[in-house]
């Protein structure tokens, strides 16, 4: 063996806050993409736990209506925007990416940091819209005209910080593509690439293809504010819903940048726990490409009770139903993949598990909004707000805690405690389920969404929901501090490949040397998933 | 330096093509005649109306499509990036064509 | 790259890939046409809508401004296209020069904007004016849209003429040479693009009649 300072891995290379909020290699910009990520997520719980106290009970209780509408509007920003738009790319993408397609980075690893320091200028202007002014926008992180245009609320700097966001966006997918286009390991072609990098690729379409226009449409609000001309005001020829047009073009294809990544986590742990190779390794890849391209089409089913026209609404829901297909493909894959495996129970699997129930009823319920008729009794209903976060967290934040649980071990050299993880995981999953479930009764039941206060005869779902949300901040404060602890306390050494996982992040150290690799990766015979070729890994 | 740069399996880079000025003096010929043709329809052509709009965008399109092609190199580069815009083109199309067949039947 | 063992990868993201940044700079410029793609979308509703009010209002344009301008921008996406194939051939003197044409077209551009921008500033036809303000339904829209997507591509045009510069400086510096002239052509690329934006924009704006 050589010199020491050559075999210190990532963390260890460098010492000091400037080695890492200026560092260019991507597994630092991976973590501190997930500290910062972290940090505005507890934030995002805590404003999402004051709204579920408020309504614990009718009436008044904690905040005043204006208050309330602050703080659901910044809850989504910080969560969409600041949290599930770039978790899973922004962290497990920017560290396992180069990983497994083995190379050493990024393709542009300055402009790589260049997002990381893009998306904190955002989050701050974000957060700033806290500290002055009348307080954040109160207009619901839709930002729809005409009332974002008129509200008194700190409109233009949330929408600014979006479009900032949005940037960092695009640059990472960018980086990303590239990256896949033209570092891929000697021998490694698209079809033998881990369906991670798939989803990721698929992600990163949408990324840069979609986000153009929301950045558009922003800038044109904050003209609005500016000039006051009434763009989207009918009296002078405008129409408010082409703001919304505008609006969702982006932010549907948006739902597939926060699902897309999870699909590619799923892809990689249930081979992995269940010791085979994936089932139908090539119509989850496409399928992956297909919801981004149908995705981009279906826009306005958010929009059937705008006033759109009626042709208008029966064509986007039709579309919006051929997405169910790419989605099911992969779901009866996953399912397949389990069938006569070496099912290998851990805590990544049951995220994994968790997250196919959920994601589940999420799509299901998303069918039933998808439907004219139904949607038109369910519109801007609590069903919706279930829904969607029974996609959305249920679905993409147990996949983000998942990889987490599956990562640990190769991105910090540490592991945590398994048993204490399990727990924490039911009752996360309790909690979730007991929060949200309610949710889509009260919306059933037809209690409408955004206000601070509703009828006695919602009570006993929301007070149920209130309870759910105690029990899920206690799990996640315990998977969290679990975490934390082996990170700070734990004695175990995980070696290379804790799970007898076959993507080529496994073969390498953990934590990984500065330049990933201390030796060649070795490709599996056929295919990435090929566990009866599996290459044998020294230590 | 060119040890440095990368060696790839199906290289993108072949063999770097250069256009010659002649070519690049005779696609802006094309272009100017593209653009006279443009405003003459338009100005002498009035009573065409919602047709002149068309013809305004094929020919604009026509335009577009000559830059890419020799002044953005296109000819010369790898087919992706071809296959890449049409797709990009054909997602703004279809963004534009659910629009406009959503506002035509208010 | 070089680890511990002597092991190197045979592919890094630290070493220079030309094919790469033109790749970047396509995806880039992909998201250029989108965010112009949305104000275009803005446009072709507004006229949907308002057809009668947005051709009135395009008399008020000047057309032979906007064609002296079309032409501008032809003549310089061939001059820095030429900028490429001489410093491919070694003539770094040459594709110096014809960057510096390209700039004058930026500027000679920029000039007819102005006074195409400050005309109609002083007929008030500038949001927020009062002559503005008063005019029929839909014509604002048209003067909105007028100012939002000509000022982003001037804002483009600006941009890229800062380029341009840069591409001038280092290669005076010689750090863009005949063996090494990828900003000079992702410059180009993105000049172009600009170019290809004012192709819709012209008849879309000045030629309605």
């Amino acid at each position: 063996m050589a010199t020491l300072s050559t075999d210190l891995n990532y963390l260890q290379a460098k010492k000091g806050l400037f080695s890492w909020i200026f560092s260019v290699d991507h597994k630092r910009i991976g973590l501190l993409y997930l500290y910062s990520l972290m940090t505005f997520f507890l934030v995002g719980v805590t404003l999402g736990i004051l709204m579920r106290l408020e309504l614990l009970n009718p009436g008044k209780d904690l905040v005043e209506a204006k208050t309330y509408n602050q703080i659901f509007t910044l809850h989504g920003v910080i969560m969409i925007f600041l949290f599930i738009i770039p978790s899973i790319p922004a962290v497990f993408g920017n560290f396992f990416l180069p990983i497994m397609l083995g190379t050493d980075d990024v393709s542009f690893p300055r402009l790589n940091l260049l997002s990381w320091w893009i998306y904190i200028i955002g989050a701050i202007m974000a957060l700033s819209t806290l500290l002055f002014g009348d307080g954040p926008a109160d207009t619901g992180w839709t930002f729809y005209a005409p009332y974002s245009v008129k509200t008194g609320t700190n409109v233009t700097m949330s929408v600014l910080a979006a479009f900032v966001l949005g940037f960092s966006s695009i640059l990472t997918g960018l980086n990303f593509i590239v990256t896949i286009h033209r570092l891929k390991t000697p021998g490694m072609t698209f079809l033998k690439m881990p369906l991670f990098a798939w989803a990721l690729y698929a992600t990163s379409w949408i990324q840069l293809l979609a986000t153009p226009i929301i950045g558009i449409t922003l800038m044109m609000i904050v003209a609005e504010r500016f000039f006051g001309v009434g763009l989207f005001d009918p009296s002078i020829g405008g129409d408010p819903i082409l703001y919304q047009h505008l609006f969702w073009i982006y932010s549907h294809p948006a739902v597939y940048i926060m699902a897309l990544p999870a699909f590619g986590i799923i892809s990689e742990l249930l081979p992995t726990f269940s010791q085979r190779t994936i089932f139908g390794y090539k119509a989850i890849a496409f399928s992956s490409l297909a919801i981004a391209f149908v995705g981009y089409f279906i826009w306005g089913h958010h929009m059937f009770t705008s006033g759109m026209s009626g042709t208008g609404r029966f064509i986007f829901s039709i579309l919006t139903f051929l997405v169910a297909i790419p989605t099911a493909i992969k779901v009866f894959n996953w399912v397949a993949t389990l069938y006569k495996g070496s099912i290998n129970v851990q805590t990544p699997l049951l995220y994994a598990l968790a997250f196919i129930f959920q994601f589940m009823i999420g799509g299901f319920t998303g069918l039933v909004l998808g439907a004219l008729a139904t949607d038109i009794h369910l519109h801007d209903t609590y069903f919706v707000v279930g829904h969607f976060h029974y996609v959305m967290f249920g679905g993409t934040g147990f996949a983000f805690f998942g990889a987490l649980h599956y990562w640990f071990p190769k991105m910090w050299g540490k592991m945590y405690n398994a048993t204490v993880a399990n727990i924490a995981f039911v009752i996360l999953f309790i909690g979730f389920n007991t929060l949200y479930f309610p949710m889509l009764i009260a919306g059933l039941m037809g209690m409408p969404r955004r206000y601070y206060d509703y009828l006695p005869e919602f009570h006993l779902p929301n007070m149920i929901s209130t309870f759910g949300s105690w029990i899920l901040a206690t799990g996640l404060l315990l998977m969290l501090g679990n975490l934390i602890y082996a990170y700070f306390n734990s004695k175990t050494k995980p070696g290379r490949n804790p799970w007898g996982g076959i993507t080529l992040e496994w073969q390498t150290q953990s934590p990984p040397p500065v330049q990933n690799f201390d030796r060649m990766p070795v490709l599996p015979k056929d295919g990435p998933y090929d566990f009866e070729h599996k290459p044998t890994i020294k230590e | 330096m060119e040890n440095n740069t990368k060696k790839h399996e199906g290289d993108l880079h072949e063999t770097q093509h250069i256009s010659s000025y002649k070519q690049h003096f005779s696609t802006l010929v094309a272009l100017l005649l593209l653009t006279v043709v443009t405003v003459a329809i338009s100005v002498f052509g009035a009573n065409l109306r919602t047709l002149s709009v068309a013809t305004a965008l094929l020919i604009a399109t026509v335009k577009v499509i000559v830059v890419a092609y020799y002044f953005m190199h296109l000819k010369y580069d790898h087919k992706l990036y071809t296959w890449l815009i049409m797709i990009v083109g054909l997602l703004f199309v279809v963004f534009t064509a659910l629009t406009s067949i959503e506002y035509f039947n208010r | 790259m070089e680890h511990a063992s002597g092991f190197v990868l045979p592919n890094s993201g630290h070493n220079r890939d030309a094919e790469a940044s033109k790749m970047g700079m396509w995806l880039f410029l992909f998201t250029e046409i989108l965010l112009f793609g949305g104000l275009f979308i803005v446009y072709m509703v507004y006229r949907m809508i308002n057809s009668e009010a947005f051709l009135l209002s395009s008399f008020e344009l000047n057309v032979t401004m906007g064609t002296i301008n079309t032409v501008v921008l032809l003549v310089s996406s061939m001059t820095i296209a030429m900028s490429i194939t001489a410093i491919q051939k070694g003539n770094t003197r040459l594709s110096v020069n014809l960057l510096f044409l390209t700039l004058a077209a930026a500027l000679i551009f920029m000039i007819i904007k102005y006074f195409e921008w400050s005309a109609k500033i002083h007929h008030g036809l500038f949001p927020g004016m009062e002559y503005y303000e008063n005019l029929p339904k839909g014509e604002g829209l048209f003067f909105y849209l007028y100012f939002f997507m000509t000022g982003l591509h001037a804002l483009h045009i600006i941009i890229g003429a800062i380029i341009i510069a840069v591409v001038i400086y280092r290669t005076k510096k010689g750090l863009i040479t005949p063996e090494r002239y990828t900003l000079t052509e992702n410059a180009g690329l993105y000049w172009h693009l600009v170019d290809l934006i004012w192709i819709y924009l012209f008849p879309l704006f000045y030629l309605i009649h």
